[in-house]
C-alpha cells in the first residue's frame, strides 16, 4: 500500500466516502425523531422496508441468487400475524409472530429444496410464481384473508402487554430491529457461513470442489432471508394496523429491489441506506400520485444501466490502488 | 493400497465414448501425469474422479472408499481436492478470502456459530486467518493477499487457485492443465511450487499438456488417445513409446477428424 | 361436484386462450433465442396491441383492421426502443441476468403507468372481428373470434416456420441464436438481428393482443397475468422451440379450462402458476424430447461443468467440446 503524506489521501477519501451514506441516512433519522410528524410515518415505513431488504440483500447479494417472491413470506408472516393477534384468536404479538415466522420458514423450507435447484431465468420464475401464488391466495382464500378488503384493527406492536402507542416509540423500536438486522446481517457475512455464500456466489463448481455442500447452503440463506422478511411483515402490519393483499404484492417486489440497488447490493449499509432514500423520494412528488410508479419504473431502470452498484457503494468510485474495476 | 485407483471408469457422451475402461493405479507420495492430444478424454476422466459427472462404468476407489459417483463437496471431504482448467476463482474476493474458503473443510459452523460467535469459534477464525496467510506465502502470493481476485495476472491466479485447493488440506491434488497459459518463467515457479506441495506430503495428480513440465516433475505418466490408454509408465519410456508418438503426431492415415 | 357437462365449451375457449398464451410464448423464445435473455416486458406489448388498437379504433375512427394494423406496427418500433434504449446499454456494460430481469420488469411497469395515465384505468374492448352469431358444432357453440384466433395463430406458425428455415434473414437469426461471435464473424449484422428479434417478438405479442381483446377486455394492467402464461408455455413447450411453446399454450390452456370447472374461476392463476413450478420442478424439458441446449442448464445439480449465462457461452468451452464429437444436431431456433 503506497503511504501518501497528504491528509487527503484516496484511501481517506474512500473510507469517507464509504461512510458517507450511513452518515445521511442516521442523519435523517435522527431529524425524524427530533421533527416528529409525517416523517416519522414515512421512516417507520423506510425501516421496515430494510428488514426486508437485508433478507433480500443476504440471498441475493451475498450468495449472488436470485428471488422475486420473497414478498410471500412476507405475506406468510404479516398475515398470520394479522389474524391470530385478531379479536378471534386475541394472540399476544409475540406469539403471533413466532408462529408466522415458523409457518414462513416451513414453507420456505418445502418451496425451496425444489426451487433452488433451478438456475437462472427459471428460479427468477418460479420464485416470481411463488409470490403470485401467494398473492391469488390472499385474495381468494376470503373466510382467512378477508379478500380484497383486507383485514383492519390490527392491534400495535407491543411486547409483554406492554404496547408501544406512540408514533415515535414505534420508530425507536423499529431502529432498533433494523440495528440488529444490519448487526446480524454484517456477523453472518463475516464468518465462515458467509464465506461459503459468497464462495457460491463466485463459483458453485469450485465451492462443492472445496467441499461446500451449494445446495444446502442455498437452502439455508433462503430460509434466513424468508425469516427477515417474516419479521418485515409482521412489522407491517402492526405499524400501519392494517393488512390487504396489495401491501406485499409485486409492487413490494420492485419496491424492495429499487431499494437494494440504489443502496448498494451486497454492501452492509446498502439494505438501510436505499430504504430510507427510497422511501423519501416519492414525498418530493407526492402530488403526483400516479407518476409515482413511473418514476420508480424509470428511475430503477437509469439506476441499473448507470448505477448498478448502488450509493453504499461510492466508497469504490475514488480510484485507488486497483488493477481494474468489475462491473457487478 | 493405491490412494486413487479406477477400474474400468468409462463415459459416454450419447453415441461418442470419452473414455473408454480406463485402469489407473496412483500410489501415495509422488506426482503423476496424465497427457494425451486434444480431446483424448483428459478432463472427462478427472471430472469423473471429482464427481462432476458420473462414470457410466468402472469404479472410483479413493483410500479404499468406493467414490464412484458421489457428489463433488462429498469427494472433497474424503481429501480429494481439484482445480479447474479454467480457473475458477471467486474473483470479487480478496486472494486471502479466497484461501480462507479453502478451509472450509477444516473449520464448523454455520448460522448459529456465526451470530452467537463462541470463543472456539473466534479462535477457528484466527487460525483460518493463519493459515491463508501462511499458505500465501508458500505459494508467493503474499503481497497479493489483499487484491481481488480477478485483478490478479493469470499466473498469479493460478497459484492462487493451488493455495486455495491446499488450504482443504488434500491427501489427493488434482490439477487440471495447471500451467495452460503461462509463460516459461511462471511455469518453472509452477514446477517448484508442485514440488515442494510433494515435499509436505500430498500426492499430485495432474493433466498437462506441456512436456518440459511433465518431464520435470512427473514420477509416472499415463496416456490418453481418444478415451484408451495406450501407455503407461516413467516420463522417459512414454516419450519414446511409438504409439504415444503415432497419437500425437500422426501417422500416414490417421484420420483425425 | 363440479359440473363436468360444460368442460368441452370451456375447454374450447381454453384451446382459444391457449393460441393466444403460444403466441406470447413464441415471443419470449424469439427473445431468448437471438439474445439469451427473457423479456418480462412481453406483457406489457400484448396489452398495447389490444390498447392501441382500441385508441384507433374508438378514439381516431379508423377501421378495425387498419387499426390493428397499426398497433402491431408501432408496437414492433417499441419493442426496438426496448432494445436499443435498455436490454443493449445493460449488455454493453455486462450487467448480470438478474439485472437484464429487473430491468425490463422495471421496463413492464413503465409502459404500464404511461397507458395508465393515457388512457386511464377503465377496462377496454374490441368488437369481435366477424359480427355473425357463432357456429354450433355437436353442441357446442364455436364463436367467429375463435376461428379467427385458431387460424390466424396457425398462420402465423408456418409463416414463422417457412421465415426461420427459408429466408436468408430468419437464418441469419438462427446463427445469431447458436453462435453470436461465429455469425458476427460471417458477416451478419447482429445488433441488427437483435433489434429484429425484438421487434417480432413485440409484433407477435401485439397480435396476440388484438386477437384475445375482443373475448376479454384490454386495461393498463393486462400484461403481467399475459407475460406469465405466456412464459408457462414457453417452458412447458421446452424453451426455445416455438412449436413447442404453442402447443404448451394450448395445453396450458386446457389446464386452466379444466380448473375453472372443477374449482371455480377464481382460481384460475394459481392453476396456472401451479403448472408453472410443476414443470420446473420435475420436467424443464417437458415436451420437446430434444434436450436443451449446454449453458442452457436448469439444474445446478448436474454434475457436468456448464456455461456461464446462455447468452453470454464461452466460445472456447464451445470449442472444447467440438473436437471429436459428431455436429451437434441441429436445433430449432426459432
Amino acid at each position: 500500500m503506497p503511504t501518501s503524506r497528504s491528509i487527503i489521501s484516496p484511501e481517506r477519501l474512500g473510507a469517507l466516502a464509504g461512510a458517507l451514506p450511513w452518515i445521511v441516512a442516521l442523519a435523517i433519522l435522527g431529524y425524524a425523531f427530533v421533527a416528529g410528524g409525517y416523517l416519522v410515518t414515512v421512516m417507520s415505513f423506510a425501516l421496515i422496508y430494510a428488514v426486508f431488504v437485508i433478507g433480500l440483500n443476504l440471498f441475493m447479494g451475498y450468495a449472488g441468487q436470485v428471488t422475486f417472491g420473497h414478498n410471500a413470506f412476507a405475506a406468510l408472516g404479516g398475515y398470520t400475524s394479522a389474524v391470530l393477534t385478531s379479536t378471534a384468536y386475541g394472540w399476544p404479538p409475540i406469539g403471533a409472530f413466532a408462529a408466522g415466522m415458523a409457518l414462513a420458514l416451513a414453507v420456505a423450507l418445502v418451496i425451496g429444496y425444489p426451487t433452488l435447484r433451478l438456475k437462472g431465468h427459471y428460479l427468477a420464475m418460479a420464485t416470481l410464481a411463488i409470490g403470485l401464488i401467494a398473492y391469488e391466495i390472499a385474495v381468494q382464500w376470503q373466510a382467512v384473508t378477508g379478500g380484497y378488503m383486507g383485514i383492519s384493527g390490527i392491534p400495535p406492536i407491543g411486547i409483554g402487554g406492554f404496547d408501544i402507542l406512540s408514533d415515535r416509540g414505534q420508530l425507536a423500536f423499529l431502529a432498533i430491529v433494523v440495528a440488529l438486522a444490519t448487526w446480524s446481517a454484517i456477523r453472518l457475512r463475516g464468518s465462515r457461513f458467509g464465506r461459503a455464500l459468497a464462495a457460491i456466489a463466485g463459483s458453485e463448481d469450485a465451492a462443492r470442489a472445496l467441499g461446500i455442500d451449494v445446495a444446502r447452503y442455498k437452502l439455508v440463506a433462503f430460509l434466513v432471508s424468508a425469516a427477515y422478511a417474516s419479521l418485515a411483515g409482521t412489522l407491517f402490519v402492526h405499524v400501519v394496523g392494517f393488512v390487504s393483499p396489495e401491501v406485499f404484492g409485486l409492487h413490494m417486489v420492485v419496491l424492495a429491489f429499487t431499494m437494494l440497488y440504489v443502496g448498494g447490493i451486497g454492501t452492509a449499509a446498502g439494505p438501510f441506506v436505499g430504504a430510507v432514500i427510497v422511501s423519501l423520494l416519492p414525498e418530493t412528488f407526492r402530488a403526483l400520485k400516479d407518476y409515482q410508479d413511473l418514476a420508480y419504473g424509470a428511475g430503477l431502470i437509469l439506476l441499473l444501466i448507470f448505477a448498478p452498484k448502488g450509493l453504499a457503494a461510492l466508497g469504490e468510485l475514488i480510484p485507488r490502488r486497483k488493477v481494474g474495476s468489475k462491473a457487478p | 493400497m493405491s490412494l486413487l485407483q479406477l477400474s474400468g471408469v468409462t463415459r459416454r457422451f450419447g453415441g461418442l465414448l470419452a473414455v473408454d475402461a480406463v485402469d489407473l493405479a496412483v500410489e501415495p507420495g509422488g506426482v503423476t501425469a496424465v497427457i494425451g492430444p486434444n480431446g483424448a478424454g483428459k478432463t472427462t476422466l478427472f471430472h469423473m474422479i471429482s464427481g462432476f459427472q458420473t462414470p457410466n462404468d468402472g469404479r472410483v476407489l479413493f483410500d479404499g472408499t468406493d467414490i464412484t459417483g458421489l457428489p463433488p463437496e462429498r469427494i472433497a471431504a474424503h481429501g480429494l481436492i481439484r482445480t479447474f482448467q479454467l480457473v475458477q476463482l471467486f474473483r470479487d474476493l480478496t486472494a486471502v478470502e479466497n484461501v480462507k474458503v479453502g478451509c472450509h473443510l477444516q473449520t464448523q459452523g454455520g448460522v448459529l456459530t456465526a451470530l452467537v460467535r463462541p470463543r472456539s469459534a473466534r479462535q477457528s477464525e484466527a487460525q483460518v486467518e493463519a493459515t491463508a496467510r501462511e499458505l500465501l506465502d508458500f505459494v508467493g502470493l503474499a503481497d497479493c493477499a489483499g487484491l481481488a481476485a480477478g485483478t490478479l495476472t493469470y499466473g498469479h491466479q493460478r497459484l492462487l487457485e493451488i493455495a486455495r485447493a491446499l488450504a482443504a488440506r488434500p491427501k489427493l491434488l488434482l490439477l487440471d492443465e495447471p500451467a495452460a497459459g503461462l509463460n516459461a518463467q511462471e511455469t518453472e515457479l509452477l514446477a517448484a511450487t508442485i514440488r515442494r506441495i510433494v515435499a509436505r506430503g500430498t500426492t499430485v495428480l495432474l493433466i498437462e499438456h506441456d512436456m518440459t513440465l511433465v518431464m520435470s516433475i512427473a514420477d509416472k505418466v499415463m496416456v490418453l488417445d481418444f478415451g484408451k490408454k495406450i501407455a503407461e509408465g516413467t516420463p522417459r519410456s512414454v516419450r519414446d513409446d511409438p504409439a504415444v508418438i503415432a497419437a500425437y503426431l500422426g501417422t500416414a492415415e490417421a484420420a483425425r477428424a | 361436484m363440479p359440473d363436468f357437462s360444460y368442460l368441452p365449451q370451456i375447454a374450447l375457449s381454453g384451446i382459444g386462450v391457449g393460441c393466444i398464451y403460444g403466441l406470447i410464448g413464441i415471443g419470449f423464445c424469439v427473445i431468448y433465442n437471438a439474445s439469451g435473455i427473457v423479456n418480462f416486458a412481453q406483457g406489457a406489448f400484448v396489452m398495447l396491441g389490444g390498447m392501441l388498437t382500441h385508441v384507433a379504433f374508438q378514439r381516431l375512427g379508423l377501421p378495425l383492421f387498419v387499426s390493428a394494423a397499426l398497433a402491431i406496427v408501432i408496437v414492433a418500433a417499441l419493442g426496438v426502443v426496448v432494445d436499443r434504449l435498455v436490454v443493449r446499454p445493460l449488455w454493453d456494460r455486462n450487467a448480470t441476468m438478474f439485472v437484464m430481469i429487473l430491468a425490463t420488469l422495471a421496463v413492464q411497469i413503465v409502459i404500464e403507468r404511461l397507458t395508465l395515465i393515457g388512457a386511464g384505468d377503465q377496462p377496454k374492448s374490441l368488437p369481435m372481428l366477424t359480427d355473425l352469431p357463432p357456429l354450433k358444432l355437436g353442441g357446442i357453440a364455436v364463436s367467429f373470434q375463435f376461428l379467427w384466433i385458431v387460424g390466424l395463430s396457425l398462420a402465423l406458425i408456418v409463416l414463422l416456420d417457412l421465415f426461420f428455415k427459408r429466408t436468408r434473414t430468419g437464418k441469419a437469426m438462427r446463427a445469431c441464436a447458436i453462435n453470436r461471435e461465429a455469425a458476427a464473424l460471417q458477416g451478419i449484422p447482429v445488433s441488427r438481428m437483435l433489434a429484429l428479434a425484438f421487434a417480432l417478438s413485440a409484433a407477435l405479442g401485439a397480435i396476440a393482443g388484438v386477437l384475445i381483446t375482443p373475448t376479454q377486455y384490454t386495461a393498463f394492467n393486462v400484461g403481467v397475468p399475459f407475460a406469465i402464461s405466456g412464459f408457462i408455455a414457453a417452458i412447458v413447450g421446452g424453451f426455445g422451440r416455438p412449436l413447442g411453446a404453442f402447443v404448451g399454450g394450448i395445453m396450458l390452456g386446457l389446464a386452466q379450462a379444466v380448473a375453472i370447472v372443477a374449482f371455480g374461476a377464481g382460481l384460475k392463476n394459481v392453476a396456472a402458476l401451479t403448472v408453472l413450478l410443476l414443470f420446473l420442478f420435475i420436467r424443464p424439458q417437458a415436451f420437446s424430447g430434444k434436450p436443451n441446449r449446454k449453458g442452457d442448464q436448469v439444474w445446478t445439480h448436474t454434475r457436468s461443468i456448464g456455461a456461464r449465462s446462455p447468452g453470454r457461452r464461452c466460445v472456447r468451452a464451445s470449442n472444447a467440446r467440438r473436437s471429436r464429437a459428431k455436429a451437434r444436431p441441429s436445433r430449432c431456433t426459432a
